[in-house]
């Protein structure tokens, strides 16, 4: 039985098509990427899938069937939306959000305990929460995602204002709770996030599904779509390339859908005062495949909108 | 249910700890105290205790010293002149405040003359001379008959649908419906500026998308409202107490309160429609919140809706003249403006039982309408993070989000 079972999900808010087909199922013991760029209708599909919107069409499965109040207590959320009571103290705050998802007092305290010795946040708890760093903040709202032990994990932009010991921090969390079983559902648009962690990814873009498998599978069918060069000359503006990035006296490449590497190759070498010392296939990364889906996907819609 | 207790516990407890709460909780008594306080003081301090003279030319009044009636608070002495110049030489030596003279035909014209210097005798001072020439006037009759006369006419209207009584003598049947409407309205107000304040916190905090995937918009609603009412309901529990605290010192002071008695049927109705009342209100406040995105914009829009609730309150003279008026059961029977109507009514007639009843009904179930449309308005409103909902958008989301 898979966690979550999205079926061609639609929403639509007044002129605004913002999710127009998107399906997904997550699995059990999996980290699933929601990717996509701002306003790709990520965080919609997630509050549809979570009830706080009703589809206008499509269906989701929770947990083998409707979402209730029992089933909702089986779910941590990060929304993309932090909230917490900014003019209350953490622990108590915390305690009670736990307690809402079904904790009693005494264990939502000893689980906090253990929480806030492991975020660093043990000598706050006292104070009030618009007396933390946003960092802090950001911390304090993955324990009341957590605190009450969910099946399924819902993350929105995770690791938006932490710096990289607590990124790293929160990355080992993950994974941790994907080792004990739980499904984890990662919204978020850095690509070398997804690619670190995520197993199966779902791409949308204009509120559709674009891509959809594991990550493996899409870089396979991606691969020679991304080429590496190294050499002297000017390297940019070549027909077929989506775009190039030097790094570390390398270019990287990421090519248009259908443009045959020789071809770039055969233009770049008849190109004057350039000099290839190598020019090698790489296998592209999630960003590679992003860009080159997202930007095709925009090229498209001028094109049908002329 | 359990989410709904947490819910409210949890904002009582937030409401409770306030600065704002504490003091407005406590300043209000406090500001009435003082005031009693200072009019009791100022009264005191320019009481006049010069005794009270008289010149009996009718030979009607008995000069020896008598007790006071049990109703007077303050006993002034009396003291007996054989003419008008013994009466004068002692009001200008300061020895008396005032003098009256009774002359001989006042059996018949019931007219006396009263002679003071610059400020004539007190309200008090007054009430007590007339006490002692009540007193003198009876003396010579049996003692059953003078405690009769001296009690006065005792008027007891009773209806015959519900035996219920109503006596000249019961003040509180006036003073209680005024007293709770002036609760009602600090109830409404309150009510509006805390639920604002509620639905503006949880916009400023976002946690609405947390709480929505932790329990049922009722649940949150409810909750919610349950705790303010507890936050209402303590403060409305000081405020009385203050005023039966208020009302036992000053007892002595007050002869009418001696008779009263506690209406508890009048109680009862009010406690039976304060709170669907006080719900409403909530559920309204609520959806003014999620609707705005400013907190004065809502407090703007409250100020007209809180109109409706106390329209009765302007309504007060055909109330109390014309109670039958079907104005006046149409509000009766309206959910906005039942609580004040009946409370109003309640204190000089009697409402018939089915409008009671009916309005009762109406009453709670526009409650689990306007909560159950609030909370869908609230929900739709904190989602749109910045953005008020337009009428259409209201009705949208009552349809469906």
């Amino acid at each position: 039985m898979h966690t979550v079972e999205i079926s061609h999900l639609a929403k639509r808010f007044g002129d605004t098509q913002a999710v127009a087909n998107v399906s997904f199922s997550v699995q059990s013991g999996e980290i699933f990427g929601l990717l996509g760029p701002n306003g790709a209708g990520k965080t919609t599909t997630i509050r549809m899938m979570l009830d706080i919107f009703k589809p206008d069409s499509g269906s989701v499965r929770i947990f083998g069937g409707k979402l209730g109040l029992e089933q909702k207590r089986r779910i941590g959320y990060l929304p993309e939306e932090r909230g917490l009571y900014k003019d209350q103290k953490l622990e108590p705050t915390l305690i009670y959000l736990g307690t809402l998802k079904g904790l009693d007092k005494k264990t939502a305290r000893r689980r906090l305990t253990s929480w806030l010795e492991r975020l660093d946040l043990d000598e706050h708890r006292h104070k009030k929460v618009q007396e933390l760093s946003k960092g802090m903040q950001q911390k304090a709202q993955i324990i009341a995602t957590l605190l009450h032990d969910p099946d399924l994990i819902v993350v929105d932009e995770p690791f938006a204002a932490l710096d990289p010991v607590n990124t790293r921090l929160v990355k080992e969390i993950m994974e941790e709770q994907r080792l004990a079983g739980k499904s984890i559902i990662m919204s978020t648009h850095q690509m070398y996030q997804a690619e670190a962690l995520c197993s199966r990814i779902v791409l949308i873009d204009e509120g559709q599904t674009v891509l959809y498998g594991t990550v493996d599978e899409i870089k396979r069918n991606f691969a020679g779509n991304a080429i590496v060069v190294k050499g002297q000359g000017d390297f940019t503006h070549l027909p077929g390339v989506l775009e190039t990035r030097q790094h570390n006296g390398t270019w990287h490449m990421s090519l248009e859908i259908g443009s045959d590497p020789q071809t770039v190759f055969s233009t770049l070498a008849a190109r004057k005062g350039v000099k290839i010392e190598r020019f090698e296939l790489a296998e592209p990364s999630l960003d590679d495949i992003f860009i080159n889906v997202v930007q095709k996907g925009a090229t498209q819609l001028e094109a049908s909108h002329a | 249910m359990r989410n709904f207790w947490l819910v409210a516990k949890h904002e009582y407890r937030r409401m409770v700890v306030r600065r704002g709460f504490v003091i407005g909780t406590i300043a209000i008594p406090l500001g009435i105290v003082m005031l009693v306080a200072l009019g009791i003081l100022v009264e005191t301090l320019s009481e006049n205790k010069l005794p009270l003279g008289y010149v009996d030319k009718a030979g009607i009044l008995d000069d020896s010293p008598s007790p006071p009636l049990p109703d007077t608070a303050v006993h002034i002495q009396v003291r007996s002149f054989p003419n008008e110049e013994a009466a004068l030489t002692a009001l200008e030596g300061e020895e008396i405040q005032a003098f009256f003279v009774f002359p001989p035909d006042y059996p018949q014209t019931l007219q006396t003359h009263l002679y003071y210097l610059a400020k004539p005798p007190s309200d008090d001072t007054w009430d007590e001379f007339n006490d002692f020439v009540r007193l003198s006037l009876v003396s010579t009759l049996p003692d059953e008959i003078q405690a009769r006369l001296l009690e006065g006419p005792s008027i007891t209207v009773q209806d015959i649908v519900n035996g219920r009584e109503f006596s000249n003598n019961d003040v509180i049947n006036i003073i209680l419906p005024l007293a709770a409407s002036f609760l009602f309205l600090i109830a409404t107000m309150s009510a509006a500026s805390y639920m604002l304040r509620v639905v503006a916190d949880e916009k400023e905090n976002r946690t609405m998308e947390i709480m929505v995937t932790s329990l049922a918009p009722g649940q949150l609603i409810g909750g919610k409202a349950a705790g303010l009412l507890g936050v209402t309901l303590t403060q409305l529990f000081i405020y009385i107490m203050a005023v039966v605290v208020g009302l036992k010192a000053g007892v002595g002071f007050v002869p009418a309160s001696q008779q009263a008695t506690v209406p508890w049927a009048y109680l009862g109705v009010i406690a039976l429609f304060f709170l669907p009342a006080y719900a409403l209100i909530s559920a309204v406040m609520v959806a003014i919140g999620g609707a705005v995105t400013e907190m004065q914009q809502g407090q703007q829009v409250a100020a007209i809706l809180n109109l409706f609730f106390l329209l009765p309150l302007f309504l007060t003279p055909v109330i109390f003249n014309n109670p039958a008026h079907p104005a006046v059961v149409f509000f009766t029977l309206f959910p906005a403006t039942a609580f004040l109507t009946i409370s109003l009514r309640w204190g000089l007639g009697t409402i018939p039982a089915w409008q009671l009843s009916l309005s009762w009904v109406l009453l709670v179930a526009s409650v689990f309408l306007m909560v159950w449309a609030a909370a869908r308005v609230f929900r739709a409103g904190m989602l749109r993070y910045g953005q008020p909902l337009s009428l259409k958008a209201v009705a949208v989301a009552i349809r469906r989000i």
